[in-house]
C-alpha cells in the first residue's frame, strides 16, 4: 500500500470507520429486509455510508473499494431521488450485501499489512446493471438530477444582449488552474462569481463553463479565458485575480478598445442569479426520528478508539503498580513497627490502586452487541441457501466482556449459529407435520455468573439423537467409556469429540466434520468451557462459560521446592493436610485419596515438573483440591503462600515456540516479593493426569 | 496561529485534515460531524476558516455554511467535495463560500486552499 | 521531513554500531556478539524454572516487569555447566522482537572489528561451531562471532532427546 496517508493513525482510523461503517450498513440492510422494503432513512443512511466509504478509501488509495462504493452509492441516490416502486428488495440486499463482503474480505486484507488486491469489477457490473434496469422500469417522477450529470441544470447562466458598459477599462485575463485541483469549470465558475461583485460586463471562453462537458477539459488545456470591463485598475485586477486558488498560471492584459468584446455580442453574457437553489430534502421522517438521530450523535461524540495495545500496555502498568504497591506496603523492613499514619497512608493507597485496577478494567470490557447483531446475517443467508425459516433472538445482548475474548467467541457462535439451523432446525414441511411452529426459533443468550459470562445458543429444532451418536462414536472408535455408564449429557458432548458430524450429508454450511470440536478448542484457549443439553423433538441447548477477562485473575499461591504456583481460586473446592490412612495406592503405583467417602486422584507437582524438594511424603505437605467440569483431582504441593488477585502474563513467545507443549501452564505472574509465579491450568493438568490413569 | 473548525461526518476525513494542518501551524479548534452542531461550534470556537463536507445527516454542509454565514457574513468557509457534487458545490460558492477542495485531496491542496483563503 | 531527519539519524546510529561487538568469554573462549542486538547487560538474576523446556533454556526472569527467557550459552554449546558465581552475566538481546537473556561467564568488552578482519569459520557443520557466523582478529588473539538468529532459531537440528520430560 502506498497511499500518502500511509501513517498509522491514519489507517488505524481508516479501518475502524470503515468497519463500524459496515455493520451500520449490515444491520440496516438486514432491518430493511426483514420490514421487507427500504425506508427513506435507511436508503438516506446507506447513500452516506457509501459516500463516507468511498471518499476515505479513494484517499487511502483503496480504488477498487472506492470504486465499489462508488456504484453503490450511485444505485442508492437513485433510490433516495427516484424512489422507485416495486424493487427487487431480496436482489438488492443480496446485491449490497455482496458488496459488504467485498469491503469486509479487502479490510481484513489491509488490517493484515496485505495489498488489497481483490478486483470488484464484475461486482461494479451487476450494480450498474441492476440500476439500469431500475431505470428503465421507473418512470422519472420529477427533474432532481444526480450531481454528477449536470445537463438541463441551467440556473446560473442566461443568454442576453449586451447592455453598453460604463465600465472603463477593459481586460483580458488566462487562468491556468494546477493540474489535479478537480471540478476546474467550478473553480472557473468561483472566479466570475467573485468578479460578479464588481462587473456585470464579465464574458468567459468556453462560455458554457457549468452545462458542456467539455469545459473542464478546455479549461485544463487552454486555460480559462475572462473578458471583463471593470473600475479596477491593472494592479487591483491583477491582485484580485491572484487570490485564485490553484492557480497555476495567470495573464493579464488591459485591453485598449472594445474590440475582443465584439465577439460576445448577442451571445453571451454571464448573468449569476442569487436564486435559491431547492435543496432536495430528505427529512420525511417525523420530529421523534430526527431526535433519535440526533441523540445518537451526541452519544458518538463522547466516544473515542482506542488502540488495544495502549489498552493492553496501560493493564500491565497497573498490574505492575498493584505489585509495587505490595512491595511497599507489605515491606519486609515494615516489619514490628507501628506505624499508624503509614498504615492509613497505605490503606487509601490500596483502595486507590484497586479503583484503578477495576477501572481499567471495565475499559476492556465491550457489549457481545456487535457480536450478536453479527448473527442476524448468519441466519439470513442460511435460511435463503436452506430454504429454511428462522427467527433469531437475541436477549442480554449488552452482558459485557473482555475485548481480547470477543475476539475468541466471534468464530465459535457463528459456527453453533450455522449448526443449529442447519442440524437442528427442521425444513418448514417437517415443522408443520410435526405440529410445530413455521418458522424456527434460534436464541442467543448472555447473561453473568459471577466471573463468567455464559453464551447460551438454544434451537426448537429436532434435538440430538443419542442412538446415532453412539453409533457414530462406535464407528470412530471414540468412546472411551462403556455406553450403559453414559450420562445423557455425556452422550451429547461427544459431538465436540475431533471428527464428528451427525449429518450424513455434509453442507456447505457446517463443515466438513471439522465443526464442533473447533468450537471447543475455541473457547478453551481463553479458559471457558462448552457443554451441551437436548430434549429429542423439543431443542438443543449449548452453554459457553467464559470468563469474563483473561488478564486479572484471584489467584492462590503455592510453593514446592523453590519455585512458585498459581491456581486460580475459582477451581480450588478445598485444601487440606492429608492423614496417611486416607491414600490409597492402586497396582499401577498410581495414588488417590479418600475424601468423604470419595477417591481422587494425586497430582505431585514436583514430581510432573522434575522440581527438586525435601517434602516428598503427602503428611508433610498440602493437597488442594480443585475441580473442572465435574472432575476433581488432588494437586500435591509443599506449602500455600497465600491468595490475591494476580495480572496474567503470557509466556514469553520465545519459550511457547521452542517447548512444542507446555503441560497445564496458563501463563506467569509477578508476585510481590518480585518473583515469577507460574500458573496452572487446571483442565490441563486434570487432563494430564487422565491420560496417565 | 490560525484557527481551523474542521465539519465532516466521517472522522476519517476529520483526522486526515486535522494531521495535515497541526503538521503546518495550523490550530484545530474545534471538530464537528454534523451540520447542526457545525453551527453552534462556529459561534463557540470563532475559527478563522471552515472545512466544511458537504454531504452529511443533520443539516448539510450548504445548510450550515448558510447559517454561519448569516451569523458571520465575513466567515471563511471551504467546501470538502466528493467528485461529482458539482452542482452542490456550485451552490456553496453562490451561498459564499470561499473555495472547496476535492477529495480525494493531497496534504498541498488542503494547504495552499487554507492559507490562500486566510491571506485574502 | 521530520521523519528524513529522523531516519538520517537512525542510519547515523546504525553507522556508529557496525563494526562494534561485545566480547564475552566462556571458559577460555572468547566471543563477540553484534552490539546492534545487545539491549543491556545484568548480573545473574533468580530464574523460574519452567517444564518442559530444552536445558540450555534455563528458565524466565523477570526484568523490571518484563518477563523474558534465559539461554545458558554454555549448555547451548553443549559444554558443561558451570555453577554461576558473581562475574557471571546475562545479556539481554534483542532480535525480531524477541528479547531474550544469554547467561555468560563473563562480560569483558565493546571491540571493533572491521568487516575485513573477519573470515568464516572452517567448518560450520560441526557441533557448536554453527553458531558461529566468523571468526575476528584483534590484535593476537581470535574472537567467534556469534550468529544469534541461529542461536535462537536453530531448533530443528536439535535432537528431542534434550527435552527432559
Amino acid at each position: 500500500m502506498s497511499g500518502q496517508y500511509s501513517s498509522e493513525p491514519m489507517l488505524d482510523m481508516f479501518i475502524f470507520e470503515t468497519t463500524q461503517n459496515i455493520e451500520l450498513l449490515e444491520q440496516s440492510i438486514l432491518t430493511s429486509e426483514k420490514s421487507s422494503c427500504y425506508t427513506p432513512e435507511a436508503i438516506n443512511e446507506i447513500f452516506r455510508i457509501m459516500h463516507t466509504i468511498k471518499g476515505s478509501s479513494a484517499m487511502m488509495l483503496f480504488n477498487e473499494i472506492s470504486s465499489l462504493a462508488h456504484c453503490i452509492e450511485d444505485l442508492f441516490f437513485f433510490l433516495r431521488e427516484q424512489k422507485p416502486q416495486d424493487i427487487d428488495c431480496s436482489a438488492l440486499s443480496d446485491l449490497v450485501f455482496e458488496g459488504i463482503d467485498f469491503i469486509k474480505v479487502e479490510l481484513e486484507k489491509i488490517k493484515a499489512g496485505d495489498p488489497s488486491d481483490g478486483e470488484a469489477s464484475i461486482l461494479n457490473s451487476n450494480i450498474k446493471e441492476f440500476l439500469a434496469l431500475l431505470k428503465k422500469s421507473t418512470p422519472s417522477i420529477n427533474d432532481i438530477q444526480k450531481p454528477s450529470s449536470n445537463k438541463k441544470q441551467q440556473y446560473y447562466i442566461t443568454h442576453e444582449n449586451i447592455i453598453p458598459s460604463s465600465k472603463r477599462n477593459a481586460f483580458k485575463a488566462t487562468i491556468y488552474f494546477e493540474e489535479g485541483c478537480e471540478m476546474e469549470n467550478i473553480r472557473a465558475y468561483t472566479v466570475i462569481h467573485n468578479l460578479k461583485e464588481y462587473t456585470e460586463d464579465v464574458y468567459s471562453i468556453p462560455h458554457d463553463i457549468i452545462d458542456d462537458d467539455s469545459s473542464v477539459q478546455s479549461i485544463r488545456e487552454q486555460g480559462f479565458k475572462i473578458f471583463v470591463k471593470v473600475d479596477k485598475t491593472y494592479e487591483e485586477m491583477f491582485k484580485l485575480l491572484n487570490q485564485t486558488i490553484f492557480l497555476k498560471d495567470l495573464e493579464l492584459i488591459q485591453l485598449e478598445n472594445d474590440e475582443e468584446f465584439k465577439q460576445f455580442e448577442k451571445s453571451t453574457r454571464i448573468v449569476i442569479e442569487d436564486r435559491e437553489i431547492k435543496i432536495p430534502q430528505l427529512r420525511d421522517t417525523g420530529d421523534k426520528g430526527h431526535k433519535e438521530q440526533a441523540d445518537s450523535h451526541l452519544a458518538q461524540q463522547s466516544i473515542i478508539s482506542v488502540n488495544v495495545a495502549k489498552l493492553d500496555k496501560l493493564m500491565d502498568l497497573v498490574g505492575e503498580m498493584v505489585i509495587a504497591e505490595a512491595m511497599v506496603t507489605q515491606n519486609p523492613d515494615l516489619k514490628g513497627l507501628e506505624l499508624e499514619n503509614f498504615q492509613k497512608a497505605a490503606r487509601q493507597l490500596r483502595k486507590i490502586t484497586s479503583e484503578l485496577q477495576d477501572s481499567v478494567m471495565s475499559i476492556r470490557m465491550v457489549p457481545l452487541s456487535t457480536t450478536f447483531q453479527r448473527m442476524h446475517r448468519i441466519v439470513r443467508d442460511m435460511c435463503k441457501k436452506l430454504g429454511k425459516e428462522v427467527r433469531l433472538e437475541l436477549i442480554g445482548e449488552q452482558t459485557e466482556v473482555d475485548k481480547n475474548i470477543i475476539e475468541h467467541i466471534s468464530d465459535p457462535l457463528m459456527h453453533l449459529i450455522r449448526n443449529s439451523i442447519d442440524h437442528g432446525i427442521e425444513a418448514v414441511e417437517d415443522r408443520e407435520a410435526l405440529g410445530k411452529s413455521r418458522i424456527g426459533i434460534v436464541t442467543l443468550e448472555a447473561k453473568n455468573a459471577g466471573s463468567d459470562v455464559l453464551v447460551i445458543i438454544k434451537d426448537d429444532g429436532k434435538g440430538l439423537n443419542k442412538e446415532k451418536i453412539l453409533k457414530r462414536a462406535r464407528d470412530n472408535g471414540v468412546l472411551s467409556k462403556s455406553e450403559s455408564e453414559m450420562t445423557d449429557k455425556e452422550i451429547y458432548s461427544l459431538i465436540f469429540l475431533p471428527g464428528f458430524s451427525t449429518k450424513d450429508s455434509i453442507t456447505e454450511f457446517s463443515g466438513r466434520g471439522v465443526g464442533m470440536d473447533v468450537v471447543t478448542k475455541n473457547i478453551e484457549t481463553v479458559g471457558g468451557t462448552v457443554s451441551v443439553d437436548s430434549v429429542e423433538g423439543t431443542g438443543t441447548t449449548i452453554t459457553l462459560k467464559i470468563p469474563l477477562t483473561l488478564a486479572i485473575i484471584d489467584g492462590m499461591n503455592i510453593r514446592v521446592g523453590n519455585s512458585r504456583y498459581t491456581i486460580p481460586t475459582i477451581s480450588i473446592k478445598e485444601s487440606f493436610r492429608p492423614q496417611e490412612r486416607d491414600i490409597i495406592h492402586d497396582p499401577d503405583g498410581n495414588e488417590m485419596i479418600m475424601v468423604r467417602g470419595q477417591c481422587y486422584p494425586i497430582l505431585r507437582l514436583h514430581e510432573l515438573y522434575g522440581v527438586k524438594t525435601d517434602v516428598r511424603e503427602f503428611v508433610q505437605g498440602i493437597l488442594i483440591m480443585v475441580e473442572m467440569d465435574d472432575k476433581s483431582i488432588c494437586i500435591f504441593a509443599d506449602e500455600l503462600l497465600g491468595q490475591q488477585q494476580v495480572v496474567v502474563k503470557a509466556l514469553p513467545n520465545y519459550i511457547k515456540n521452542v517447548a512444542k507443549k507446555i503441560g497445564g501452564l496458563a501463563g506467569c505472574t509477578l508476585l510481590g516479593d518480585g518473583n515469577i509465579s507460574l500458573i496452572l491450568d487446571i483442565n490441563a493438568l486434570i487432563g494430564v493426569l487422565r491420560n496417565k490413569g | 496561529m490560525n484557527k481551523v473548525l474542521i465539519v465532516d461526518d466521517a472522522a476519517f476525513v476529520r483526522v486526515a485534515i486535522r494531521t495535515i494542518l497541526e503538521k503546518n501551524g495550523f490550530e484545530v479548534v474545534g471538530e464537528a460531524d454534523n451540520g447542526i452542531s457545525a453551527v453552534s461550534k462556529y459561534k463557540e470556537c470563532k475559527p478563522d476558516v471552515v472545512t466544511m463536507d458537504i454531504t452529511m445527516p443533520e443539516a448539510t454542509g450548504i445548510e450550515a455554511l448558510k447559517a454561519i454565514r448569516e451569523y458571520d457574513p465575513k466567515a471563511k468557509v471551504v467546501m470538502i467535495s466528493a467528485l461529482g457534487q458539482e452542482s452542490k458545490v456550485r451552490e456553496a460558492i453562490i451561498n459564499g463560500a470561499k473555495s472547496f477542495i476535492v477529495k480525494p485531496f493531497k496534504e498541498e491542496q488542503v494547504l495552499q486552499t487554507l492559507s490562500k483563503i486566510l491571506s485574502i | 521531513m521530520a521523519e528524513a531527519v529522523v531516519h538520517e539519524l537512525l542510519e547515523q546510529e546504525e553507522d556508529t554500531q557496525k563494526g562494534k561487538f561485545l566480547t564475552f568469554t566462556l571458559g577460555n573462549e572468547s566471543y563477540g556478539i553484534e552490539i546492534k542486538y545487545v539491549t543491556e547487560i545484568i548480573g545473574i538474576q533468580p530464574i523460574t524454572e519452567v517444564p518442559e523446556l530444552y536445558d540450555y533454556i534455563r528458565g524466565i526472569i523477570n526484568l523490571r516487569g518484563k518477563i523474558i527467557p534465559v539461554m545458558d550459552v554454555r549448555l547451548r554449546f553443549k559444554k558443561p555447566f558451570r555453577e554461576y558465581n558473581d562475574r557471571t552475566c546475562v545479556i539481554v538481546i534483542d532480535i525480531k522482537d524477541i528479547s531474550i537473556g544469554l547467561i555468560v561467564d563473563s562480560v569483558s568488552e565493546v571491540l571493533s572489528i572491521p568487516d575485513t578482519e573477519i573470515v568464516p569459520p572452517p567448518d560450520i557443520s560441526k557441533g557448536g561451531n554453527k553458531y558461529i557466523k566468523g571468526i575476528g582478529k584483534v590484535g593476537g588473539e581470535v574472537k567467534l562471532v556469534l550468529d544469534c538468529d541461529r542461536l535462537l532459531n536453530d531448533e530443528e537440528a536439535e535432537s528431542l532427546g534434550t527435552i527432559h520430560n
